[in-house]
């Protein structure tokens, strides 16, 4: 320090000298991490496709609340009687308007042939991932085995065909992910 | 209260906070949930995040949870962080923030008014010090910046010794530019006058 430095610059020089890191205690990290356990063991195998994907599945699980909601605001005297089967198979369709026994039979198609494509590549992804896709699947056909129930008793109901066809799309997307996931073998 | 920090020199200047090489990646994979990509992150980062937070509170305990709490909410919020942004800087404000929070909560819970941004409160505690005879030559910045009053502290800490700007000052605490000069005026009349400079 020079004599004839200034106060002001004296204080600008100490300040200067002053560390910018400071250690933080050892057992600080394990805390830290302590809280993070819950989110990091959802998200362990987590990428941009499975964020999407999940993405698509609260969509999906979102229209399930809605199917409900669609059906209970046209048939309020009616109790809910919406089974959710894990099965989204076409089955007794009779009730569906044609254009969507059709459009299922195309879906199936697609479907069929995803999942062909993801057994035969299965072994390349991880048990946590494959768990993660089938746990997915199951939501994603369990939302479009509520949206058909509810057609079903009211084939006339569009919003509920239209939530029919959006989940299916997004079963078939998710399939997709699914298949780009898991490396050509 | 305020300790005296065991201290390593970071050779980096005032005004250019740390850009870790490999933080692109390492935030990237954080983002997406590796948790180890955080922990590297955390290892780059928590010394300058607990500097900060140990100024800005002036006492051990509260710099130790409130650089948890920094690191806690960084990682719920780290999908929103954008790549384009400066890592320290960012966590530097959650910290600020999560020091806000907590003075605000105090100041609840206390059910009244605080005086630490009060003038009188500043020169209460800083002439705490000052009251010892010779002390004034022995003290260091450290123990002297713990002693202002923690509004007054804090802008001095940001500017300071982090070398934020006034308008990146503002943006984290809500400051207004004159209530931050006059703070900043204070904080360096309080500190050159317990310092003897």
């Amino acid at each position: 320090m020079s004599e004839h430095t200034s106060p002001e610059d004296r204080l600008d020089e100490l300040t200067a000298e002053l560390p910018r890191e400071v250690a933080p205690p050892p057992d600080l990290w394990p805390a830290i991490r302590a809280e993070l356990a819950p989110r990091s063991g959802r998200t362990i195998h987590w990428n941009p496709r499975w964020r999407l994907a999940a993405a698509g599945l609260l969509v999906a699980a979102s229209s399930s609340i809605i199917t409900l909601l669609a059906v209970r605001s046209r048939e309020p005297a009616r109790e809910s009687s919406v089974v959710a089967s894990t099965d989204s198979a076409p089955t007794a369709g009779e009730r569906l308007p044609a254009h969507l026994l059709v459009a299922e039979r195309g879906y199936a198609r697609s479907i069929d042939a995803l999942w062909r494509t993801l057994d035969e590549r299965r072994d390349s992804l991880a048990p946590s991932t494959v768990a993660t896709v089938e746990r997915s699947l199951r939501i994603a056909d369990s939302a479009i085995a509520e949206a058909r129930s509810a057609l079903e008793r009211d084939p006339a109901n569009r919003v509920l065909a239209d939530l029919l066809v959006s989940n299916y799309e997004r079963k078939i997307d998710l399939l997709r992910r699914a298949t780009e996931l898991a490396p050509r073998t | 209260m305020v300790r005296a920090l065991s201290l390593v020199r970071h050779e980096e200047s005032v005004g250019s906070p740390r850009l870790a090489v490999g933080d692109d990646g390492l935030v990237d994979r954080a983002r997406r949930g590796d948790v180890d990509a955080f922990e590297q992150l955390y290892r780059l980062h928590s010394g300058r995040v607990y500097a900060l937070c140990l100024r800005l509170a002036a006492d051990a305990t509260v710099a130790r949870e409130l650089t948890q709490d920094t690191f806690v909410r960084a990682w719920e919020a780290l999908p929103r962080f954008r790549a384009e942004a400066n890592l320290t800087t960012w966590l530097h404000r959650i910290a600020v923030n999560a020091m806000l929070e907590r003075r605000r909560g105090e100041k609840r819970r206390a059910a009244r008014v605080s005086l630490a941004d009060d003038e009188d409160e500043a020169e209460m505690v800083v002439s705490g010090v000052v009251m010892a005879p010779d002390v004034a030559t022995a003290i260091d910045l450290e123990r002297a910046i713990g002693a202002l009053p923690p509004g007054v502290r804090r802008a001095f800490v940001l500017h300071d010794v982090e070398g934020y700007t006034h308008e990146e000052i503002a943006t984290m605490t809500g400051l207004a530019a004159g209530t931050l000069r006059a703070q900043l005026h204070r904080a360096r009349q309080l500190l050159m006058r317990v310092l003897s400079l």
